[in-house]
């Protein structure tokens, strides 16, 4: 049998507490004026979020490998059709 | 035994079962990132072009309740962690309870996407039925009415994989509260509450990119 450690419920309210604070960073920065940063801010603020839910709630953190290659292949193919399609629509 | 414990024919035990089990819908996870991915794929090229209709549209949207709806569905992954937690141990009335605030999250999560989308149509937003845009610039009124194609296929979609969940906490909260679930065998639980927890990491890049992009 493969060991699935169980998480104390603390852990998981303090992830929690931290994606509503990442909720209102991201919601507050917003409204500041930082040109390029704004968005840079908000896309950084969803990586994340996106981690947090990943590797805490969805239990990345210590499953099988073989379950971080898939996650990771996910993202993977994403930036590649991201980063084809920008040699062709981002120079047009 | 075997069958008591719910393993089938081909698995040697119930920790094989659950690592095939995990790796197959991480396998569909995977394939739902690049089935979204194709519209943020869509969404960064034209706002790389458009960065001005993109902004004037954003604007558009209603932000009190798209944040409202990010903070639901993120308190919707906490109860369902949690759900998956009580399973592991063998809870069955707070697994159960944790499966029903799920739910109610869930369906809390599309009434308000449902006010949303009521108040975007009286508000002219909806292309194709009643989209009008009173800016000086009829280029850019394309590209406003562009995002908001976006805007409507991305969480129109996302609404109808969380209309999918709702149906599938639902069922396994019955399941639960039927006693269908032990420490030994909650893999419907697991399973169920890995995919929403990627439909929530959708929304949460879906949030900053339609709601969130000129706001100051």
């Amino acid at each position: 049998m493969i060991s699935h450690p169980i998480s104390p419920v603390k852990t998981y309210f303090l992830v929690w507490l931290t994606l509503v604070g990442l909720l209102l960073l991201t919601l507050g920065s917003a409204y500041l004026r930082l040109g390029w940063l704004n968005g840079a801010i908000n896309l950084g603020i969803a990586v994340a979020k996106a981690l947090l839910v990943m590797v805490f709630f969805m239990h990345l953190r210590s499953s099988q490998t073989v379950l971080r290659i898939v996650a990771g292949a996910g993202f993977l193919w994403l930036a590649i059709m991201i980063g084809l399609a920008w040699t062709d629509f981002g120079a047009r | 035994m075997a069958k008591e414990l719910n393993i089938a024919a081909q698995f040697e035990d119930a920790g094989q079962q659950r690592a095939v089990a995990d790796l197959g819908i991480w396998i569909f996870l995977a394939t739902e990132i690049l089935f979204f991915g194709v519209l943020f794929t869509a969404y960064t090229f034209t706002r790389y072009h458009h960065p001005g209709a993109f902004a004037a549209a954003s604007r558009l949207t209603n932000v009190v309740l798209g944040s409202s709806n990010t903070a639901v569905l993120l308190t919707s992954s906490l109860t369902m962690a949690l759900a998956v937690r009580a399973a592991k141990l063998g809870r069955r009335r707070i697994l159960t309870a944790w499966l029903a605030a799920t739910l109610v999250l869930g369906l809390a999560f599309l009434v308000i996407k449902a006010i949303e989308y009521t108040l975007d149509y009286q508000q002219h937003l909806v292309p194709g039925i009643n989209f009008t845009y009173a800016g000086p610039d009829l280029l850019r009124a394309q590209y406003v009415e562009l995002f908001f194609y976006l805007y409507f296929v991305a969480t129109g979609v996302h609404a109808l994989h969380l209309i999918i969940g709702v149906g599938v906490v639902g069922s396994i909260a019955v399941l639960a509260a039927r006693g269908a679930f032990s420490k030994a065998y909650f893999t419907p639980v697991e399973v169920g509450g890995l995919y929403w927890h990627l439909v929530d990491v959708i929304w949460i890049f879906l949030y900053p990119l339609l709601y969130l992009v000129a706001r100051a």
